[in-house]
């Protein structure tokens, strides 16, 4: 009918532009800026005039890129000319000219070149590539989206201008609802978190919400190991039934994107073109179609992967999805490592703990009141350092004004040491018989501990001295223990006294030689821990057993009063440690005949 | 173009175009502002009108050296134009693109 009629008649007027560019870059861009505002007054929507200008600077840089010297003089030719249907472009260039390929493939992604062609033929409909000896011609052709029936420019182009207005609030609508919901998502994690710390929870909540937002079908989150070696599962999602997904080692040799996104620090990407490898673990989750494998990290720290993956393969996800996963990831990251951290103070707590415990067992070892034995006066301390170690020391009474005295050091620190002190001071106190004969009451307590001592690899130094007031004699016996000092008036330097036998559970059998020495009226002696004669001052220098002699011999001759002795001793100690920390204990009797 | 350091990142901001006119360029004064401790770099391309090849060389250039040192190169608040040309380039797998 009549409109059959007019379509027929119906022709395309079509206008056109010529512009000749000198062949250098620069001019060839405005001569395409130049042809953006010719398009623009034709009616071309904002997209197409982006496309068209990307196409036009892409063939126009390679009539330039590309010319030989003595070409370069001839200009870069650009006609272009725009119907309603279609706009069609022709450069002319003077390059020896190219095969155009048969298919245009994107290059490497680390390649710095190679996509030009790609864009072009991306960006129209057809391309052809005419050789010449003189000059090639490439012919670029796409149609206009359709603004046909509005003849009038203006209208065609206000119409443009509103459909791509919509567009634009349409993507926007979407992006801040998006970020709207993922910032909702994130005050209430933010304020769930003052509730609750159990990591895999909210992980798996917060991975649902983000699959939500992002529209994917499913997601595989993996933590690395405690030993940082392989990424465990943490969460597989959509859960269903028992699929495990076994741990992969980071040293992998097999293909898997967790540990390809984890070694290089870059999202990978898999869909048709790029499919996941058939042995990739992550399928044992799902047929993933398409999806984004990102690795996280804290401080520079690996902490896991998350991958997100959609069951259709031509369905990518957008730049606003990633933004999606990599925001939320890298929260829950933060997330992760302080739920570690938490965990690490509280076993730091616990720790402190067990070091009052052990603190606490120490002091219940220690004597309530030093016993008379007078002419012969004892005075003694224990201090702990900040590891309470297995010092202690015992003072019984062994009967007619005799007082039997210990001084030991379990090796170790803590509860255990702390408790193996406990046993071992039982242990000599059950043994009352024979109080009078230290060296017999060490082995008769090597017997007994041996067995319990080894078994944990532990052993104690002891030192046993029998103080008898009747002709003020000490019998002694060691056992690997710092040696008993001894110290009478007119000596300028003490001297130290007995033999030293094995500790009490290295050897099961071992012997011990005790030693009977008389302290005349005035005279001093010291039982000491290695905790003093090994204290380090400032310059980190040991004080060593010389200097406890001299010491020991100062303080006999500054006063007779045994406990004003020992506090001279320990003021000198302190003095000579200065600022330094209290690395073990320090535990010493002070013995004195005070006739 | 302004180039500051914040810490161990670079923040290129007032780009104009990124072309083959002035990709080689842009590239070379970039990579002289990140000497080694150097090892992020965020460009602010919201200024940025106009994207060809050439300047998505000097944008994967600059994410070879900076990987190079595990660091990465952050496209900022890119028009919808210059998005488009790095997803159909699929330039967007490798960049961190933020809004």
């Amino acid at each position: 009918m009549n409109s059959n009629a007019t379509n027929a008649v119906r022709r395309d007027f079509r206008s056109s532009l010529r512009l000749e560019a000198p062949c250098e870059f620069s001019a060839v861009r405005s001569a395409t800026l130049q042809v953006r505002d010719w398009l623009a007054e034709k009616g071309l929507s904002e997209a197409e005039l982006s496309g068209w200008e990307l196409a036009l600077v892409e063939a126009a840089n390679n009539a330039v890129k590309y010319v030989p010297a003595d070409k370069r003089q001839l200009p870069v030719v650009i006609e272009i000319s725009a119907g309603e249907r279609d706009v069609e472009a022709r450069i002319t260039d003077h390059t020896a000219g190219f095969e155009w390929p048969d298919e245009i493939a994107l290059p490497d992604v680390e390649s710095e070149n190679g996509r030009g062609l790609f864009l072009i033929q991306s960006l129209t409909d057809r391309v052809a590539y005419l050789r010449n000896p003189q000059q090639n011609v490439m012919i670029l052709q796409r149609a206009r989206t359709q603004t046909a029936g509005k003849p009038v420019p203006d209208a065609g182009r206000l119409q443009a201008q509103l459909a791509e207005a919509e567009a634009a609030l349409n993507d926007m609508t979407a992006e801040l609802s998006s970020s709207y919901e993922s910032l909702v998502a994130m005050f209430r994690y933010s304020a769930e978190l003052v509730a609750q710390t159990d990591v895999k929870d909210f992980s798996q909540r917060l991975l649902r919400d983000l699959m939500q937002i992002a529209e994917a079908d499913g997601a595989v989150l993996r933590l690395l190991s405690a030993d940082g070696k392989k990424l465990e599962t943490l969460l597989v999602l959509p859960e269903h039934g028992r699929t495990v997904l076994p741990p992969v080692a980071l040293a992998n040799a097999s293909p898997s994107v967790e540990i390809g996104a984890a070694r290089n620090r870059q999202d990978i990407w898999f869909d048709a073109e790029e499919p996941l490898e058939k042995d990739d673990p992550l399928l044992a989750a799902m047929p993933m179609g398409n999806g984004i494998c990102h690795a996280f990290f804290v401080a520079n720290q690996l902490v896991g992967t998350a991958t997100l993956g959609r069951l259709a393969a031509d369905k990518p996800f957008t730049a606003a999805q990633v933004n999606l996963l990599h925001t939320f990831i890298d929260f829950l990251a933060i997330q992760i490592v302080n739920a570690r951290l938490l965990d690490e103070r509280t076993a730091t707590r616990v720790t402190r703990r067990e070091l009052e415990i052990a603190a606490s067992i120490q002091r219940s070892l220690l004597p309530e009141k030093v016993p008379t034995c007078l002419p012969l006066e004892l005075s003694a301390s224990c201090r702990s350092a900040l590891q309470v170690g297995g010092d202690f020391y015992d003072l019984i009474p062994a009967g007619d004004g005799a007082v039997l005295l210990v001084i030991a050091d379990v090796m170790g620190k803590g509860v255990p040491a702390a408790l193996f002190a406990a046993v071992l001071r039982s242990t000599l106190r059950s043994m009352p018989q024979l109080f009078t004969r230290p060296a017999e009451l060490l082995e008769a307590a090597n017997r007994t501990l041996y067995a319990d001592l080894s078994r944990v690899d532990m052993f104690a130094t002891a030192q046993v001295v029998y103080l008898d007031p009747r002709g003020a004699k000490m019998i002694s016996a060691s056992a690997g223990h710092c040696p008993l000092l001894f110290w009478q008036p007119g000596q300028a330097v003490a001297s130290a006294i007995g033999q030293s036998g094995f500790p009490l559970g290295i050897e099961s059998s071992a012997k011990y030689s005790q030693t009977t020495t008389v302290l005349p009226p005035g005279a001093a002696a010291l039982l000491y821990t290695d905790g003093l004669s090994e204290m380090r001052n400032a310059d980190d220098e040991m004080l060593g057993e010389k200097r406890l002699l001299e010491l020991l011999a100062q303080a006999g001759a500054q006063t007779a009063d045994t406990h004003a002795a020992r506090h001279f001793l320990l003021g000198r100690l302190a003095d000579y440690c200065g600022n330094a920390p209290l690395t073990d204990d320090q535990t010493l009797i002070l013995i004195r005949n005070t006739a | 173009m302004n180039i500051q350091h914040q810490g161990s990142t670079a923040i290129v901001t007032g780009l104009q175009e990124l072309v083959a006119a002035n990709a080689a360029q842009v590239r070379d004064e970039i990579h002289a502002a990140l000497p080694p401790p150097c090892m992020n770099l965020d460009l602010d391309l919201s200024t940025l009108s106009f994207l060809d090849s050439s300047g998505l060389g000097t944008l994967v250039s600059l994410h070879k050296t900076l990987r190079s040192r595990n660091g990465t190169v952050r496209l900022i608040r890119p028009a919808a134009n210059i998005r488009q040309v790095l997803e159909l380039t699929r330039l967007h797998h490798v960049f961190e693109i933020t809004p």
